[in-house]
């Protein structure tokens, strides 16, 4: 047992750190422009625009570890925002049931980063309980056009979106499962209706999205009618291992000690301070061991195993200690956490760490509840049989 | 033993309960919060006519001679409608201030018109390296004539914006983490050499930095004596946590009681979310933290009322449990409402974001906790 890198992967770190040190964004010049040239130069690199893509779409077909060092190293590393609807969500569901039309006719503009999408998913009574959406998709006589009537909600900048990824109901006998469609939806058109929904920190950037006699066009469908939730449950899965965090986490922590350390108490500083640092210290513990399960599911991976019963624990546990970061920051704040006004009071970082803490409060909602992804380990991993 | 409210503040928590439910829906409310002042003149000026403004007020000066436990009847049900008046800053604060502090002259020339709803008070004593600790001073008093010049900072002063007169903690001898040598003063919030800079909180409420530069006070309006004003400030202080701790207690009755009716309606997996068992108990959960906050709320308030600073250790209890209870059940609200919860639409949001800054008031529950520990 090691946790050693091979030769090969410590080279692979070498060139990552390299191109991310050598392409990193000078201020002084123009953000926009900076961020279209170092996709083109990733994606010059082979593929590193688009890290996840198998290499029969462009992708670098990076192994696990490789894909771990290149979360590691740009973590901590100034990359370009990037938005993952399109790239990480929907992109993998095209490639595996998309017919071929479909797969020219979107990846190359989901990966020039040119088109936006979003998710439309849950609705209003369909979260946790995502396979009771009503979002009702009723095909033309002739077979040549759907017309969506329905309600999406927590759609995540659906008022930028392009277009939209949606599960529709096609059907309403047999399972709840099944009877679901996967289509692809111009958002700039007549009977789309994008409202606001306001969240905690006050920013805008779900919604709800009303479709009043949509038609969309049957050549839109992804693969076979009533097959959606199948397609969708694949993507819902990487979702769910993407927001563990623990590499953020890692930088984030980082962070907190030098904000904490900046908040003066006498002659010491909040880090002297017993009672935080303790926490700060059980913190750290948690994270610590939570980087190793996330080695030890990754290793599993390498090895070309199913993800061991340790992998259902990175996002129950990664979120927690995401929260938990931004609570600290929070407290660390002290009498400024509580400003929110346009221009900053006190300390430099309080205002962020509230808005941070507010919006930390919906990673264990989205992506599955933390009560039900607890459900799931009982059943899966457990084997328990379902709780009253 | 009794803790029964007394027949005069049964008829209070009545009249503020029926304020509070004829005046503060949530639409009412965020639309105040975002006028200049962030709140309504003419509930303040109702505030006034009830004769809440002076209820620790004495008789003689036209209050209603209360204490600490009449504060608390109107505090909780304030709490329970996220009530934005600067009741908190001035009528408790402020009134303690004065009453503790002023002399017959000055306090016969300010409570009346405090009473009346005409005068606000404001305090400002954090500074931006105090953090939570009140006898961490920098501010500057010093002699002048017959007076005093004050110089220095002093950070989020609850409704600085909207107060007339302003009590601020100075240093007038020792060092900048003495208890000794510190005065508090009456000044004039238009007086020459005061900038008074607002901004919202995240609760809706406001605050401000305000700056005092060579700014003249006689010394008939220093509050308490010279160099002695410590106590009188965490006097201010205690009276200050349990009515925030009273609020808070209304806060989280709103937060369960909504999660409990809310888990109830919503269906999800062909059950109502409040079938599963897990999500009971974890109601029970929030229930059991809340009453016994509002033991210890009771607890410290009679301390108080009895002996007053020597309860400070209770004190300190207290307000280290508003800050771990008030998160846990804000928290576990927002996360039994899903994605509602981390809405504006939802009122829970919302009194949970004043648990937060009722957290960031008068010390955090870790200072308490380790104050408690001693």
């Amino acid at each position: 047992m090691d946790v050693d890198l091979s030769p090969q992967d410590l080279a692979f770190q070498e060139e990552v750190r390299d191109f991310l040190a050598t392409n990193a964004h000078d201020p002084k010049t123009d953000y926009g422009q900076w961020r279209l040239n170092w996709f083109d130069l990733a994606k010059a690199k082979g593929g590193w625009d688009v890290p996840k893509w198998p290499t029969e779409f462009g992708g670098p077909g990076w192994t696990p570890t490789q894909h771990y060092i290149w979360e590691k190293e740009t973590a901590v590393a100034q990359t370009p925002w990037d938005l993952p609807f399109g790239l990480s969500m929907l992109a993998p569901v095209l490639m595996n049931y998309g017919n071929e039309e479909q797969q020219q006719r979107f990846l190359p503009d989901i990966r020039a980063r040119k088109v936006n999408w979003c998710q439309g998913y849950s609705e209003p009574n369909a979260g946790s309980d995502l396979a009771n959406l009503k979002t009702k998709a009723e095909l033309s006589e002739d077979g040549s056009y759907y017309t969506v009537n329905g309600t999406k909600i927590w759609t995540t900048l659906a008022h930028i979106a392009d277009w939209i990824f949606c599960l529709t109901r096609t059907s309403d006998t047999g399972k709840k499962q099944e009877g679901i469609t996967f289509l692809l939806i111009p958002m700039k058109q007549e009977g789309i209706e994008v409202k606001p929904i306001i969240t905690l920190g006050g920013s805008h950037s779900v919604n709800m999205v009303h479709l009043t006699d949509v038609k969309v066009p049957v050549e839109n469908r992804v693969g076979e009618e009533g097959k959606g939730w199948g397609y969708a449950k694949g993507l819902l899965a990487h979702e769910r291992t993407g927001l563990a965090g623990i590499s953020k986490s890692l930088v984030a922590l980082d962070t907190l000690r030098l904000q904490a350390g900046s908040v003066k108490r006498g002659n010491a500083t909040l880090l002297d301070d017993p009672a935080y640092k303790s926490k700060l210290a059980e913190l750290e513990i948690d994270l610590l061991a939570t980087e190793f399960t996330e080695l030890r599911s990754l290793a599993s991976a390498a090895n070309g195993a199913e993800p061991g019963p340790e992998s259902s624990i990175l996002k129950l546990k990664g979120t927690e200690i995401q929260q938990r970061i931004q609570k600290l920051t929070v407290e660390a704040g002290g009498i400024y956490s509580s400003a929110w006004g346009k221009k900053p009071v006190g300390h430099s970082f309080a205002k962020g760490g509230m808005s941070g803490y507010l919006a930390s409060r919906a990673y264990t909602i989205y992506g599955g509840a933390s009560e039900v992804q607890k459900d799931v380990v009982a059943k899966n991993v457990l084997g328990l049989k379902k709780a009253k | 033993m009794n803790f029964d409210l007394s027949e005069e503040q049964q008829l209070l928590k009545d009249s503020v309960e029926r304020f509070v439910s004829d005046n503060y829906d949530l639409d009412t409310r965020q639309a105040l919060s975002k006028n200049d002042a962030g709140f309504s003149d003419t509930y303040w000026q109702t505030m006034a006519e009830l004769g809440w403004l002076g209820v620790t007020v004495p008789e003689a000066q036209g209050g209603f001679g209360g204490n600490q436990a009449d504060t608390m009847v109107l505090m909780e049900a304030f709490g329970k409608g996220l009530v934005l008046e600067p009741f908190f800053a001035s009528a408790v604060l402020g009134t303690r201030a004065v009453v503790a502090g002023g002399s017959s002259e000055l306090q016969t020339r300010l409570l009346p018109s405090m009473v009346s709803g005409e005068c606000r008070l404001g305090l400002a004593y954090a500074e931006e390296q105090s953090r939570f600790d009140l006898e961490d001073v920098v501010t500057r008093a010093a002699p002048q004539d017959s007076g005093f010049v004050i110089t220095g900072q002093k950070s989020m002063v609850q409704h600085g914006g909207s107060a007339d007169q302003l009590v601020v903690s100075t240093r007038t001898s020792g060092g900048q983490r003495d208890e000794n040598g510190i005065t508090l003063f009456l000044v004039d919030a238009k007086a020459e050499g005061v900038t008074v800079d607002s901004f919202p909180t995240v609760d809706g409420q406001q605050a401000s930095e305000i700056t005092f530069d060579g700014v003249y006070v006689g010394a008939d309006n220093m509050l308490g004596e010279l160099d002695r004003g410590f106590t009188l400030l965490q006097d201010i202080a205690i009276d200050g946590i349990l009515a925030l701790a009273a609020e808070a207690v209304g806060a989280m009755e709103i937060l369960y009681k909504d999660t409990v009716d809310y888990t109830q309606e919503r269906v999800q997996f062909d059950h109502s979310l409040a079938d599963f068992q897990v999500l009971q108990h974890r109601m029970v959960d929030m229930f059991m933290e809340y009453e016994q906050c509002k033991s210890m709320l009771y607890r410290a308030t009679l301390e108080v009322v009895q002996n007053g600073r020597d309860a400070m250790r209770t004190v300190h209890a207290l307000k280290y449990m508003v800050g771990k209870i008030g998160t846990f059940i804000g928290e576990n609200a927002v996360q039994l409402h899903g994605g509602m919860g981390v809405t504006e639409e939802l009122r829970i949001g919302h009194y949970f974001k004043r648990l937060l800054v009722i957290d960031a008031q008068f010390g955090n529950s870790d200072h308490h906790l380790s104050c408690f520990a001693g």
